[in-house]
């Protein structure tokens, strides 16, 4: 059959519809790019916090918050795959915890001089392989992906502290230690001070291309926003949905075990309690980025937004003379303000 | 298309059987259906229809039999088959990812299809959307890039139905399922509907419509196939058969042409006095008075206010101007508690999503409107009443099923619809409006709905009866308010009235109302 063909009538009630639906409003214009009001979220912070302390503005600040911010950037930008094909990974920070700690002693204790690039392709495939199993049991089990990975989040870690250590060491592995101190850009500030962008962000920057060549350019990125638009319609229609679980629970594995790696090597100490306990602060991010827990949408950009405005509250308040446990009040006021206008875009 | 492919059928269904847990659903049903033809599949809610559209489209395997499509034979076909051979099925959600734009639920399918089901590979966004923009401009809808980027839950539902379609354009489908396509739209929608397949058809595309409203098969013309108990009972050109005679093979029993209603029992008390009502730009200066055993119907098109009036009376998206008087009071309805306090009773439209609670039991659905008063002195559910006044209703409304604990769901559709208007009964009501009560429901169950509705009003209850459905306003009512841009641009009595007339007056684009200055 021919699809060139047109109609010799044309279809004006549709036309006349669908038109009326196209009127775009800035409800519909924020439902398209809900990343907008984070950015403008962040434009205000900035703006603050610059009018109060001047010295906000340099470039010092921004190497700080990247680097404080690449280890919940690459979990922020699994997680933003999860919720994006409707499911939630609560577990990806036990999977850092134990990758990180395993890897770390194991290394120190048996060949101390492995190099980086080792180490952290044994963090990726740790990460993915923990990863699977949430994706194995989420898809054999259908259960709720919450229950699941709060299951193997107490499990990965119970693991972590029962069979790996519960001591923190600061004599990680050599070249991890070294791979830390690299530059990226270095200066020296007007007040004497050195900053330093180390070079770890290369690593947020490839995740976050990875990741967005991923969800938009391939047939497996489309399946995960099918899948979390309607589990049911996706099948229909003909989508594998175990592949897209595998895919999902692994992707979010095999950052959070590199997360883990690059965390150690930055702050150069192995601490068996870290990470875990930071991911309704990554997921919080995520939604403040405009994903809904519902599933079936976010982006990339969206997503690094909100890692940068949840880091920027968390890093800047001590600038301006506000006590940090003020922080969580105001990253709660931003969640509950953007969930409001968030539902109000719906109702249309 | 050469002489040998024209004459071998596209697809032949041969000896299916299906069987559920202690169901014979389908036994040996054997079918054949041509290129560019369009057929009816008819039949009762549990004929089994629904179960050979699966088995047709991949969604279950036969339990013996096969499938041959284009001379290949398939014992059993996955999705990805189904739709690869060229099968698109419109279930009645439309199967739409809502969260996707136009352009990926137009294309998508297709590019999945095509390459087995692969995921772990790139896609060409150029090659996405020219595919796209070639379907849609095939079912009329327009191409441009901003139309292909909108996300199908920003897009109303007639136009969520022709994307549906275009994407089985787009998927190349010689073989088109439309399960129940026309229960949503308004006729206008339909025959926009109507006149797409007609062009499929023209191009060779063979097309099952799957519909419970007669009326609309005869016009759309074709074969009709007619199913009962898991079999085949009839298959003809549809002209050959009367609307009775179809009734009679869908349901074996015969049913009656003749009005449901008896006029004598409308009374001239006024029940429920609506005075210059309207809401924002919906509806504007509607009065009418309801009588106590009166059925009022209130048709018009979808934008013609119709919906939002009646949910204006139930208090679900209350009016901003205008009066409202229940026996002789002034109320308030800005609630839909309001409207239960005041015992107007509401059943609305879509009772899927709006209506019942499905994983819950028929008594439980039941009870909810009165659940207040069936709390004993320690705020306990009185189990004893309730359970009777769930076997009241149960048998009252004549609900088919063993067990008032099973969950609503289990049940076929006019039963739920049943169980829906029995929630109401329970709270004794001045007035029930009735949205689309008929809507998804088969033959036999639309009779006895109909019955019911004659047996409430003789109760003295006032029903407000609101349908796009005209032979069900004339069977029904006693009077008929016709609305037009959110005015009421007409009143017809229903006795002796004609289905063509009232079509007319409901297509007649300069109704009265809009004469005068808006």
């Amino acid at each position: 059959m021919s699809i060139n063909q047109t109609m010799s009538t044309p279809n004006t009630n549709a036309l006349e519809l669908s038109r009326k639906a196209r009127a775009a409003s800035w409800r519909a214009r924020l439902a398209r790019n809900p990343e907008w009001f984070t950015a403008a979220l962040i434009a205000v912070t900035c703006v603050v916090v610059t009018s109060l302390n001047p010295r906000f503005l340099q470039w010092a600040t921004l190497f700080d918050m990247l680097h404080s911010a690449t280890t919940m950037s690459l979990f922020a930008l699994g997680t933003l795959v999860v919720l994006a094909s409707g499911g939630i990974d609560v577990s990806f920070t036990a999977i850092g915890a134990l990758t990180m700690y395993a890897i770390t002693k194991a290394v120190f204790a048996w060949w101390p001089d492995a190099p980086f690039a080792l180490i952290l392709a044994t963090g990726a495939i740790g990460g993915v392989l923990l990863g699977l199993l949430n994706g194995v049991l989420v898809y054999r089990l259908k259960a709720p992906s919450l229950i699941v990975t709060i299951g193997t989040q107490y499990l990965y870690r119970g693991v972590l502290l029962t069979f790996v250590g519960t001591t923190f060491f600061m004599n990680i592995p050599h070249s991890m230690d070294r791979f830390g101190r690299i530059p990226l850009i270095a200066y020296r500030t007007a007040d004497g001070l050195h900053a330093v962008l180390p070079i770890s962000v290369i690593a947020l920057v490839v995740a976050a291309l990875a990741t967005w060549w991923l969800l938009n350019r391939t047939m497996m990125g489309r399946a995960v926003y099918a899948m979390g638009g309607s589990l049911a319609i996706a099948e229909r229609l003909g989508y594998n949905l175990r592949a897209v679980h595998l895919f999902v629970f692994g992707y979010t594995g095999f950052l959070a075990g590199i997360a883990g790696i690059l965390h150690v090597s930055n702050n150069r100490i192995a601490n068996p309690f870290d990470l875990v306990g930071s991911e309704l602060d990554v997921i919080a991010a995520v939604i403040l980025g405009g994903a809904r827990i519902t599933g079936g949408s976010g982006t990339v950009i969206g997503t690094l937004l909100g890692v940068v405005l949840v880091t920027l509250i968390n890093n800047v308040l001590i600038l301006i003379g506000v006590p940090s446990t003020w922080q969580k009040v105001i990253v709660g006021a931003f969640i509950l303000i953007a969930g409001t206008l968030f539902v109000l875009r719906r109702r249309g | 298309m050469n002489e040998h492919q024209a004459s071998e059928p596209l697809l032949q269904v041969v000896g299916v059987h299906k069987r559920f847990t202690g169901v014979h659903a389908l036994r040996g049903v054997t079918l054949s259906f041509a290129r560019g033809q369009i057929y009816h599949l008819l039949g009762e809610n549990g004929c089994g229809k629904s179960t050979l559209i699966k088995i047709i489209s991949g969604a279950q395997p036969p339990d013996e039999g096969e499938l041959v499509i284009e001379g290949a034979r398939y014992a059993r076909l996955s999705p990805l088959q189904a739709l690869a051979a060229g099968i698109e099925t419109v279930y009645q959600d439309l199967s739409l990812l809502p969260n996707l734009s136009v352009a990926e639920n137009v294309a998508l399918t297709a590019e999945l299809a095509e390459h087995d089901g692969r995921l772990a590979r790139t896609f060409d966004r150029r090659v996405l959307f020219s595919t796209a923009r070639r379907a849609l401009e095939a079912v009329g809808l327009p191409s441009d890039a901003e139309f292909q980027r909108t996300l199908i839950e920003q897009l109303p539902l007639a136009t969520r139905q022709l994307v549906a379609i275009a994407r089985a354009i787009a998927s190349e489908a010689k073989f088109v399922i439309m399960d129940e396509p026309t229960t949503s739209l308004t006729q206008k929608e339909v025959a926009n509907l109507i006149e797409v397949l007609e062009t499929l058809r023209a191009q060779g595309v063979t097309v099952l419509f799957v519909s419970h409203k007669l009326d609309e098969c005869f016009a759309i013309g074709g074969e009709v196939i007619v199913m009962r108990d898991g079999q085949k009972v009839a298959q003809g050109p549809i002209a050959d058969y009367s609307k009775a005679q179809l009734s009679e093979l869908m349901t074996g029993r015969k049913l009656s042409e003749e009005r449901y209603r008896d006029a004598a029992n409308s009374h001239a008390e006024v029940v429920l006095d609506v005075q210059e009502l309207g809401r924002r730009e919906q509806f504007r200066q509607v009065s009418f008075a309801l009588h106590r055993g009166e059925i009022l119907g209130v048709t018009g098109l979808l934008d013609s206010g119709r919906n939002e009036l009646a949910r204006a009376l139930a208090g679900v998206s209350p009016a901003d101007t205008g009066t409202v008087t229940l026996e002789g009071r002034r109320v308030t309805l800005s609630t839909p508690a309001d409207a239960k306090r005041h015992r107007i009773g509401y059943v609305p439209e879509d009772r899927l999503s709006e209506g019942l609670f499905l994983d819950k039991s028929i008594r439980e659905n039941v009870i909810t409107a009165m659940i207040s008063s069936l709390r004993d002195r320690f705020g306990q559910i009185d189990r004893k009443r309730s359970r009777a006044l769930a076997v009241d209703t149960v048998k009252e409304l004549q609900i088919a099923t063993p067990d008032i604990d099973k969950p609503v769901q289990s049940l076929s559709g006019g039963n739920q619809q049943r169980v829906l208007i029995g929630r109401w009964l329970a709270i004794d009501p001045h007035v029930l409006i009735l949205h689309g009560p008929t809507v998804g429901v088969d033959v036999g169950s639309k009779d006895i709905i109909y019955r019911i509705m004659q047996r409430l009003s003789q109760r003295g209850i006032g029903i407000l009866l609101i349908s796009d459905d005209l032979p069900e306003l004339l069977l029904n009512c006693d009077r008929i308010l016709m609305m037009k841009k959110g005015r009421i641009a007409g009143e017809y009595r229903a006795e002796g009235l004609t289905e063509a007339a009232l079509y007319q007056a409901l297509l007649a684009e300069a109704g009265p109302a809009q004469a005068e200055p808006v």
